[in-house]
């Protein structure tokens, strides 16, 4: 990566950005002192020295919080914005609460007159070249620049000029992934500041100056960092959009659910944005212990394969070497007859599984297949979690599976060789894990999430059956991610196919048996 | 000789028949125009020249309409009731003349289809008969608003027919006589009966629209509360035949009262006139001055019955339904009395006036 | 509690009852010559004459089109947000060539835009919502169809040029 390449200015205090999760302020020394005290609209609270006047109420949740377009948690303060003005008694202007670092007995007012005053000048002054086409732009509903120009901005505009237009950059694909619209910009500059001190790719650059400041992609390289869906996310205007969402759903009708990303090891923390249960969108969760604010593009673009129409989720059963859709019962009673005469069964269990149904399925295995079986995980990616390493020094990591130590504390073996050996084999898998080796007369039971292309492409002929299986957002369940943090989640969406627990189809593997 | 009187029977019954039948669909026609003209509005004027086709195309619909029998009805009730509902008032109008008499062949015709001395009666006998498919249709169809429309006209009839009788009789005392064409010959003599007996006049017209069925007495078929009454079930050509026998039904009360109070076919003012201006102009004998007369007689009977046909089209768009307890109120309390009274008034007046 | 009776004592004429008889076929009379020789009736005969509502009358929809015949409608879901009969179904797409007054590339446009008539209510919110004055409601009244599929209108039945803030009629 282009780490080495430039030297990047950083600020003294470390900020908490990225999955090495350093905390804010380690330094033990200052812990021994009394702490001293802001008082913030009355009300007097304790900080630590160093922190910011927006760090003190972002921490102590003042009221509502202070309007913001550049500050952002996980980024260096620049304070170029002016939104998050207070006022400050004994000082002569007001201050930028984001870059004024708190001090002791500092008395400050963030809903005074004054400041309303300034919020409101400042909005004027946003507005006087934003286009206001928010009926068109993807962000209004969830646009910061809308929320604090209702509550904060004036009701008429004094900008009487014609309006500043980038005809070139209107809609620029700045990259596949983001799009550009310049004329809605506000020049926060936190995609500039994230491209420099976050993905330190240093990718976007802000180039002339004043009527004329435009943002564009530093070199040749173009807009190439792995971590551009958080432009949109962090983006405050609609300037910078997603282009797997752009216009496809006003963001109001969405349903927002918490789940885990299961692209890869690491498991962030993801809210899945979904209308009538069909996914338009991930977007990162802030989580200190795993992802911090981000989110990698590989796993925000993963709900395009649960939404595939490709995917499985009818029961299929080989009928005359072609794959034909029929009840789950037909297909459980077929399988129970080619396990009943076969003469050895291997079940592999993909660690993309979770905790509970590897757990279930080491458990129920001999019960549920009525004779004893052998078991093992089969990664795809990596042998073991040992061999798990980190891409870059964010987030994205080389295990693609979510749940690899997981299934490893369940006691099960990883596959040798990755090759089956077993008469009959069940696959259980959920998309991500890797297809075990096989020999052309191979007889396989396909279990989990799996795309017909992938079942076309399998080397052998002798596919008995596919049961679909519910996807990571579809159920319930708990990841062990690489650093070895459990996160248990809940189904964000309703599975409208076929697809089942794996409970209830070990629940009729053992009935009747 | 036989064979004449067949013959001169055969062209009076057609004649009559056709006349009161052809009347219906033009009758139809005029009621629904004319409500719309007295209402403001346009009314039918869709099929052919002013509307007129209409009722055909009415008929053309009825022919084609599914002939549904309700289940459970009294099916042979079900289908007599409609026939004798158009029968009844057909026969009634038999013994209503409608000319004095005509000479074809140099032979004499009396123009009234059954020449009986009890004519009146006769008439009174078929048009009790009335009641009987209200009740037989209301019964029959297995239908509880059905019944209430059946048990509303039944009561309502038998209330008013007692009015209308003591008219009757008023007037049967004056005229001395049962015959219409003794009434008609004794009415153009004298004077119309109605001048004689206005308040029998008044009582009588009030009871044929009740004996009719019509506004403002239609509560057999009082829409409002019991859909339509006695004739729900009935649809198709069966529903049709009901809505006919509505209209002869009038046709023959027109007639009655016309023959009764209005001096019957006896020619109008000026008329007579007419009659020598056309004989002497074509210079007719004794044989034509007599068939001119009966034209003309006929003619006068046509207007009266259709004076009357108007007036019951012209109070239907008027005037509202009664309440029942109003409806029998007016029939027990005010035109019972009233015609009672009447009959001792004239029964003296007449006593007097022939000493 | 108890009630007030409001009925009063008929007069001897009330009760009478043929005079006011005779009056009301007086009236009705008068009405029936008005008809039958003057031909004057209130009727409106409405397949040859139509009835000129107001232009504020909400009757079916419409989609104003500027001078180059292309919607104005820029798919941003307002009316389908409002809409409380969700008779609206739009599909948004990126427009690629037009440009607006100043210059500026339009960037969406609808994919499709389908109103369901059946189940549209006709309370004009659209009208309200939409911030293009795209979606109008017409002085149109005739939308019977012969099918449930017909009343389903799409963009290119919905598209028709303006006439100030008016449709524009052929006349």
């Amino acid at each position: 990566m282009s780490n080495n390449v430039h030297e990047i200015i950083k600020p003294k205090e470390d900020l908490n950005y990225s999955s090495e999760k350093k905390p804010i302020h380690s330094d033990s020394s200052v812990e021994a002192k009394p702490l001293p005290k802001v008082t913030i609209d009355g009300k007097t609270y304790e900080f630590k020295p160093g922190d910011t006047i927006m760090q003190v109420a972002e921490r102590y949740k003042v009221h509502e919080e202070i309007p913001r377009f550049c500050y952002h948690p996980a980024m260096p303060i620049a304070g170029t914005c002016r939104m998050c003005t207070v006022e400050v008694e004994k000082a002569p202007k007001l201050m930028t609460s984001c870059s004024t670092p708190a001090a002791d007995g500092m008395i400050v007012h963030t809903k005074s007159e004054k400041v309303l005053k300034s919020r409101t000048g400042v909005m004027d002054f946003l507005l006087t070249n934003h286009p206001l086409d928010c009926p068109v732009c993807d962000k209004a509903g969830e646009c910061e620049l809308q929320d604090y120009n209702f509550e904060y901005g004036p009701s008429h505009s004094n900008f009487k000029e014609e309006k500043r237009v980038y005809e070139d950059a209107t809609t620029k694909k700045l990259s596949d992934q983001v799009t550009l619209n310049m004329n809605r910009c506000v020049h926060c500059e936190r995609c500039v500041r994230f491209t420099d001190d976050v993905t330190k790719t240093n990718d976007l650059v802000m180039v002339n100056r004043g009527w004329h400041k435009e943002l564009d992609v530093a070199d040749e390289r173009g807009l190439f960092n792995d971590y551009q869906g958080c432009l949109t996310d962090f983006c405050p205007v609609g300037a910078l959009t997603w282009n797997d969402f752009r216009f496809k759903k006003r963001s109001w009708f969405l349903d927002k659910k918490a789940s885990v990303c299961d692209r890869c090891s690491k498991g962030c923390n993801i809210e899945v944005h979904s209308d009538r249960d069909v996914v338009y969108r991930y977007i990162p969760v802030y989580n200190e212990l795993v992802n911090g604010h981000w989110m990698c593009d590989e796993g925000r673009s993963s709900y395009n394969d649960l939404m595939d129409p490709q995917r499985i989720i009818s029961p299929l059963l080989n009928h005359n070497n072609s794959m034909t859709s029929t009840s789950l019962e037909t297909v459980i009673g077929e399988v129970k007859k080619v396990l009943k005469t076969a003469a050895s069964i291997q079940v592999v269990v993909g660690t993309d599984a979770t905790r509970e149904e590897a757990a279930l399925l080491k458990e129920k295995s001999t019960l549920a297949f009525g004779k004893p079986v052998t078991i093992n995980f089969y990664n795809g990616h990596i042998q073991t979690s040992q061999e798990d390493k980190k891409l870059d020094h964010m987030l994205r990591m080389t295990d693609k599976t979510p749940n690899t130590r997981g299934v490893e504390e369940t006691g099960l073996a990883p596959l040798p060789n990755g090759e089956l050996s077993s008469e009959v084999a069940i696959i259980f898998r959920n998309g991500r894990a890797g297809i075990p080796k096989m020999n052309p007369h191979q007889k396989v039971i396909l279990w989990g999430v799996w795309n017909i292309e992938e079942v076309k492409n399998l080397p052998t002929n002798n596919i008995i059956a596919v049961i679909p299986g519910l996807a990571t957002i579809e159920k319930e369940g708990s990841f062990k991610n690489t650093d070895g943090v459990v996160q248990k989640f809940h189904p964000a969406i309703q599975h409208r196919g076929g697809a089942v627990t794996v409970h209830h189809v070990v629940g009729l593997m053992t009935n009747n048996n | 000789m036989e064979y004449f009187d067949f013959i001169q029977l055969m062209a009076k019954i057609l004649l009559v028949v056709g006349v009161s039948l052809g009347v219906v669909p033009v009758m139809v026609w005029f009621e629904r125009r004319g409500a719309a003209w007295m209402q403001g509005r346009v009314g039918p004027n869709r099929v052919g020249p002013f509307g007129l086709l209409q009722p055909l195309a009415d008929v053309v619909k009825f022919i084609m309409k599914e002939d549904f029998v309700p289940k459970n009805a009294n099916k042979f009730y079900y289908y007599l009731a409609p026939l004798i509902a158009l029968i009844a008032p057909l026969c009634a109008l038999s013994v209503i003349p409608f000319g004095s008499k005509a000479i074809v062949n140099g032979q004499e015709v009396v123009l009234q289809i059954a020449q009986m001395d009890s004519g009146v009666i006769f008439i009174l006998a078929f048009a009790g008969l009335e009641v009987y498919p209200i009740i037989l249709a209301g019964w029959a169809s297995n239908n509880k608003y059905s019944v209430l429309g059946a048990l509303r006209g039944s009561s309502q009839i038998v209330s008013y027919e007692i009015s209308m009788g003591l008219a009757l009789l008023s007037m049967l005392i004056v005229y001395g006589t049962f015959n219409p064409h003794e009434m008609v010959a004794w009415q153009s003599e004298n004077y119309w009966g109605a001048l004689i007996n206005p308040f029998g006049a008044l009582v009588f017209l009030i009871s044929i629209f009740a004996e009719t069925n019509r506004l403002p007495f239609d509560l057999p078929e009082g829409e409002s509360e019991i859909v339509a009454g006695y004739h729900l079930e009935y649809g198709a050509m069966k529903f049709a035949l009901f809505f006919m026998a509505e209209y002869v039904a009038m046709i023959m009360a027109s007639a009655l009262i016309s023959t009764l109070f209005f001096g019957g076919y006896s020619l109008l003012p000026g008329m007579g006139t007419l009659v020598s201006m056309i004989s002497s102009q074509f210079g007719f004998g004794e044989v034509g001055v007599t068939n001119v007369t009966a034209v003309f007689q006929f003619i006068s009977l046509c207007s009266k019955v259709g004076f009357f046909m108007f007036l019951f089209v012209w109070i239907r768009w008027t005037l509202p339904r009664f309440r029942f307890d109003q409806l029998m109120d007016l029939g027990w309390k005010i035109l019972f009395p009233l015609s009672l009274i009447n009959l001792v008034v004239v029964t003296v007046m007449v006593y007097f006036l022939n000493q | 509690m108890g009630t007030i009776n409001v009925s009063k004592k008929y007069t001897a004429k009330e009760r009478a009852y043929l005079p006011a008889i005779l009056i009301g076929m007086k009236i009705t009379m008068k009405r029936f010559i008005e008809g039958f020789f003057f031909r004057k009736h209130f009727t409106i005969l409405y397949p040859e004459k139509k009835r000129d509502y107001s232009d504020r009358f909400r009757g079916a929809h419409f989609i104003s089109v500027d001078e180059n015949k292309t919607e104005n409608c820029t798919a941003c879901f307002l009316c389908e947000t409002v809409c409380p009969a969700e008779c609206i179904h739009i599909v948004a797409d990126e427009r690629e060539e037009e440009t607006n007054i100043y210059g500026v590339k339009k960037e969406k446009k609808p994919l499709s835009f389908d109103i369901d008539l059946l189940r549209c209510c006709f309370c004009g919110f659209c009208e309200e919502a939409c911030p293009k004055d795209a979606i109008k409601l017409s002085t149109n009244y005739e939308m019977a169809t012969y099918s449930r599929d017909e009343a389903i209108v799409d963009l290119d039945q919905l598209k028709r040029p303006m006439n100030g803030r008016h449709e524009k009629k052929d006349n």
